[in-house]
């Protein structure tokens, strides 16, 4: 190899890979070609004014956790594609925090409309946490419509964010027994929560 | 960033140049705009002659409200569970916040473990970053985070090879890859 | 030949509310165009120039170039448009309605659609770019202009125009068909 592609090579090796436009811990953790796929789904999410970095953490969350390649990619494509949803519900004034908190109530099933009604209700204060209370309660087994009209009814008396992580208390103990250790997390919307 | 010249950002592209020729139409607002701010106007030079309430009062009421703050800043984190709360074995506790990142608690319960970590999207899903601590002699395993507001995805590791979801915290909605993982919100 | 606005200033600072009235109708619409873009739709528009105009009476002694009293009035209008977009929030909705300057010709023949389209892309715009984009393009300010009133830096405000004229250019990519 000539001196002048050794300097060239070396100069781009000694480059961060931030500075070669690929986030380090996705090149670190995954392999290059996974990495590429999901570098592709990050840039196109900055492109697009979305955030990017819940993009990253499940990329990570995969590698972690072990899953394959192709499910990794899978996960960070319909996350992009939730938060690009997201912000069609929110418009663009919602936060970072919002947009992500709203990707993942659409993910749980929840409506599009659900998510503008709240707005629209509550519209001087930060969105996260009713959307985030609101996916929870889906998580916990409560049918969406009610767990919809739950929320929403608080958004329109003007509660406080408090009142909401309230709420979800109530549903966890309803539920509560809780599953035993190292079971799937996911639990079908359908199944009522057992009274105990 | 470089400072070119000012124009050289000039639409040249052809749906832009349509989008700014349609945006740059007259838009024509209710004139009686004009007439209600003459309104307020002349309603406020009223208002400016008429006494103001009473200094003292309103400092009253602003002390009082400082004060309320910083009560609920410095609730010790066992008081903060409502009454009648089942005992969970992972608690999650909001402590001060500072800038605007707060400490939070972990707790898991997992006697017979020799070594319990937190995997979650606080710390780039590292199973080497985050250990939990034994505390006392019953199995439990604590550590506390500094973090800021917003929704995070975790799950603990034990003894490095099992995955364990946090019970007190509800389950991932979203959880893409089979293993059991828990949802925070710090608010 | 109307009063400058320098004339118009000192006539309403010596308490002459019609010099006022004067003015306002002067910028009424220009700013109304900007303010209707920014928020979306008529009544907030009307309520953030309303509020801009009382604003800019109670400090107009402050105004320290009255002959660039626009300007002046301008940046609280932007301002204003950044506060009545966070309260108002739930009355987002845009207006595609005709402007009244309708051409007999030269109107394509989806001009309703078009301007939805665009309303709705401009929408989804973060509002820093948002604001960007329409000081930049629409007002056509400079650089040195839009760093005065909005109080960021140069870079940034290239920046925010860059990310605004990709974003609107991917949205609108496959609606514009002529």
């Amino acid at each position: 190899m000539s001196f002048a592609r050794w300097l060239a090579l070396s100069a781009l090796l000694a480059l961060p890979a931030t500075a070669r436009g690929q986030d380090a811990r996705l090149t670190e953790r995954l392999d290059a070609a996974t990495a590429s796929q999901v570098q592709q789904a990050v840039d196109s999410a900055k492109g697009a004014g979305l955030p990017s970095e819940p993009l990253v953490q499940k990329a990570l969350e995969g590698a972690t956790l072990g899953a394959s390649d192709d499910r990794i990619v899978a996960a960070v494509q319909s996350l992009h594609g939730q938060l690009r949803r997201a912000r069609q519900a929110l418009g663009g004034d919602a936060s970072d925090a919002e947009l992500t908190a709203a990707a993942g109530a659409l993910r749980a099933g929840l409506e599009p409309s659900a998510l503008r009604r709240l707005q629209s209700l509550r519209p001087d204060q930060p969105l996260v946490v009713p959307i985030a209370v609101l996916t929870d309660l889906v998580a916990e087994g409560v049918p969406p419509a009610e767990a919809t009209r739950s929320v929403l009814d608080l958004a329109r008396d003007g509660r406080p964010d408090d009142e909401f992580v309230a709420l979800r208390r109530q549903a966890q103990r309803r539920g509560a027994g809780g599953e035993p250790v190292g079971r799937p997390a996911l639990r079908p919307a359908a199944d009522p929560p057992v009274d105990q | 960033m470089s400072m070119s010249a000012e124009h050289d950002d000039a639409l040249d592209d052809e749906v832009l140049r349509q989008v700014v020729s349609e945006l740059r139409r007259p838009v024509r607002l209710d004139p009686s705009l004009d007439r209600r701010a003459l309104d307020q106007i002349r309603a406020e030079a009223t208002l400016r002659m008429a006494p103001r309430p009473d200094r003292r009062w309103r400092a009253w009421l602003a002390g009082a409200a400082v004060a309320a703050g910083v009560g609920l800043a410095v609730v010790l984190p066992d008081q903060q569970r409502p009454a009648g709360a089942p005992a969970s074995p992972v608690t999650v506790e909001q402590g001060e916040a500072s800038s605007d990142a707060r400490s939070v608690r972990l707790r898991l319960a997992a006697p017979a473990s020799s070594r319990v970590a937190v995997v979650g999207d606080f710390n780039d899903w590292d199973p080497a970053a985050t250990p939990l601590r034994p505390v006392g002699d019953g199995g439990t395993w604590i550590v506390e985070l500094r973090l800021k507001p917003g929704r995070y995805h975790y799950t603990f590791l034990i003894d490095g090879r099992r995955w364990a979801r946090d019970p007190s915290e509800p389950p991932a909605a979203e959880s893409d890859f089979g293993a059991p993982v828990s949802v925070l919100t710090v608010s | 030949m109307s009063d400058s606005d320098a004339a118009l200033v000192a006539r309403t600072l010596g308490g002459d509310l019609t010099a006022y009235a004067a003015l306002m109708t002067r910028y009424r619409d220009k700013f109304g165009r900007y303010a209707f873009h920014m928020l979306g739709n008529r009544e907030d528009a009307q309520e953030a120039l309303q509020d801009s105009f009382v604003r800019a009476f109670r400090s107009l002694a402050s105004c320290r170039q009255p002959e660039r009293f626009g300007a002046w009035l301008f940046r609280i209008v932007v301002n204003r448009c950044r506060t009545v977009r966070r309260r108002l929030q739930r009355s987002r909705r845009f207006d595609a309605d005709l402007p009244d300057d309708v051409a007999a010709g030269g109107e394509r023949p989806d001009a309703f659609e078009w301007r939805d389209e665009i309303g709705q892309a401009l929408e989804q715009l973060r509002p820093h770019y948002r604001e960007a984009f329409l000081l930049r393009y629409v007002e056509g300010l400079e650089y040195a202009e839009m760093a005065e009133m909005t109080g960021a830096k140069e870079p940034a405000l290239r920046m925010r125009v860059k990310r605004a004229s990709d974003q609107l250019r991917e949205l609108l990519r496959d609606v514009h068909v002529r």
